[in-house]
């Protein structure tokens, strides 16, 4: 094999194998020491009866024996690669994303994937080794478990060493928007392995800390952790292999879980500005009709197979590029409520399509273990094309964006696109100007087709109402 | 409430109780989740969980509290005696 193969930065903790990059082919080591945990699970049918349900990842075997060698860009000596069990492959998703990009109702839907799925295993010999938000992935609104090696035979009695885990990465950042309004996705991007009980129990109101599942899903690991730290208990693994934990408290601590956060809703969901905004901005009828039309005309003659929608609000461009023909849309959107309201679209019309968090201007960096354990925006998939619909005045009249810097990012995201661009005069525009100074002498549409005519091709402009469409191709 | 219930927070109580010793906050097991999960997997764990923290009680009485009580120990362990603890 030529020496393309590189390891994905994020799999580097588990050593019962890797994740590698194969020229666009996904491929999974799995080690001897992993071997018979691997082929339990293999044997149980267990896991193949997910991917037909897909809810986990295929796996396929491409390497039944381990002489498959990788030619990576790791040393050799690397621990696992000295004795290999088999080679998987798994199909390449359209989009990875990060439990830091999801919204409310995508964290949860999450969770309750991970839950459901581990007490499903449990009933039938199989656990899972840790609890990862990271380990699963959407493909469209449906939460899908991506690790594959996180499975392995449960032995009777053991804990779930996950429990802590799925607290820090699931739990406590649903808690804090559904008991404190505040969404996850500032601090978990900051954490990177989600939020501290220790940490979210100082803001909880006091009143909350009595209740029975705060009480022992926090408070009470919280009590028992400092305990361990300042030295006061001290709890050896013969203590708990005396003890046990027997299999059907172990089912009925995961229902447990899984009946408390299937419950949880955002604290005091109002609706926010954008999500109603489908139903409240200044666009005719006649002039929503047009601009329809005009991204049915692109859609259906760019045929792109992945869009992605910048300001993506509730979705209804996201909805109506897929109907025109695109495989995969990804949208991005930084209000909660919109992200919500798309993730609903997505969810109860089964689409193609992933609302994820995003602000334009901030990002998602590269970060984690040696600032690549987590890619970036940048490091994602590219787009066959991008719809920027009234989204780009929030960067150069919000966030003072300069308008080339804004085409130059633009232009980097995909190689066709539409911009609908939004004027001075345009209502939504003058409410943003509304008690700040005009500094922004150079935002108008003639400066913005100039500036765009100089690095990319014009295929189709329209003016709709006060608005300008216009189809740009690299 | 349930016997349960009432356990659960004298046990809160109790873990609060003793005065700070110096936190090493790097070493961090995860004790708080398997502690948990003892208490919740019935009696026998519950008595584990209880014995561990029975001296904080009894602390309370006057009698010195043992540090790193394990509950194994059927009273105070010779290391501990020989600590002075």
């Amino acid at each position: 094999m030529a020496n393309r193969s590189s390891a994905v930065a994020g799999s580097f903790r588990d050593p019962s194998g890797r994740v590698y990059d194969d020229g666009g082919r996904i491929l999974r080591s799995v080690t001897a020491s992993a071997a018979a945990d691997f082929e339990f699970v293999r044997s149980s049918g267990f896991y193949d009866a997910l991917v037909a349900q897909q809810r986990a990842i295929g796996a396929q075997v491409v390497d039944e024996d381990g002489s498959f060698a990788l030619e990576t860009e790791f040393d050799p000596a690397e621990r696992h690669m000295a004795a290999l069990h088999c080679i998987l492959e798994h199909p390449r998703l359209p989009i990875i994303s990060y439990p830091y990009e999801w919204c409310f109702p995508a964290l949860k839907a999450a969770a309750l994937h991970h839950l459901r799925i581990h007490r499903e295993a449990l009933e039938r010999g199989v656990t899972l080794s840790d609890a990862s938000a990271y380990n699963i992935q959407f493909l469209g609104a449906k939460p899908i478990f991506i690790d594959t090696l996180s499975f392995r035979a449960y032995r009777e009695g053991e804990f779930w060493h996950g429990h802590r885990q799925f607290c820090e990465q699931f739990l406590n950042p649903l808690l804090l928007r559904a008991y404190l309004g505040i969404p996850h996705n500032a601090w978990y991007r900051g954490t990177l392995e989600g939020i501290a009980s220790q940490d979210i129990l100082k803001l909880l109101p006091w009143t909350k800390k009595f209740g029975w599942n705060i009480l022992t899903q926090l408070v009470l690991p919280s009590r028992f952790d400092e305990s361990a730290r300042k030295g006061k208990v001290a709890v050896d693994a013969k203590v708990l292999e005396n003890s046990g934990f027997p299999r059907t408290a172990y089912l009925n601590l995961l229902k447990r879980l899984e009946s408390w956060i299937a419950g949880l809703t955002p604290r005091g969901q109002k609706p926010t500005i954008w999500q109603n905004y489908s139903q409240v901005n200044s666009y005719a009828e006649p002039e929503v009709s047009a601009k329809r039309a005009f991204i049915k005309t692109f859609i259906e003659a760019e045929k792109p197979g992945m869009v992605w929608d910048l300001g993506c609000n509730t979705g209804d461009y996201s909805e109506l590029a897929l109907s025109c023909g695109a495989d995969y849309v990804v949208g991005w959107d930084f209000d909660q409520g919109a992200l919500e309201a798309a993730f609903d679209r997505a969810q109860s019309k089964d689409l193609a399509f992933t609302p994820l968090f995003l602000d334009a201007t901030n990002p998602s960096p590269d970060q984690g273990w040696a600032q690549a354990e987590r890619g970036g925006m940048g490091k994602r998939d590219r787009p066959d094309a991008c719809l920027a619909l009234a989204f780009i005045h929030h960067l150069a009249i919000a966030r003072n964006i300069p308008l080339p810097e804004i085409i130059d990012w633009l232009l980097a995201v995909a190689p066709c696109g539409v911009v609908e661009f939004v004027p001075k005069e345009d209502q939504t525009v003058q409410i943003m100007l509304q008690i700040r100074e005009d500094i922004f002498a150079g935002y108008d549409f003639d400066s913005f087709i100039t500036c765009l005519e100089s690095r990319a091709a014009i295929v189709k402009i329209e003016k709709v109402g006060d608005r300008h469409l216009v189809w740009f191709k690299k | 409430m349930k016997a349960i219930h009432i356990f659960v927070f004298a046990l809160v109580f109790f873990a609060a109780l003793q005065p700070d010793a110096p936190a090493l906050a790097y070493l961090d097991p995860g004790t708080g989740s398997m502690l948990l999960q003892l208490l919740l997997g019935g009696v026998a764990g519950a008595l584990v969980v209880g014995k561990l923290y029975w001296h904080r009680f009894t602390a309370l009485f006057g009698h010195t509290a043992r540090v790193g009580g394990s509950p194994s120990d059927s009273g105070e362990s010779d290391q501990s005696k020989r600590d002075g603890q």
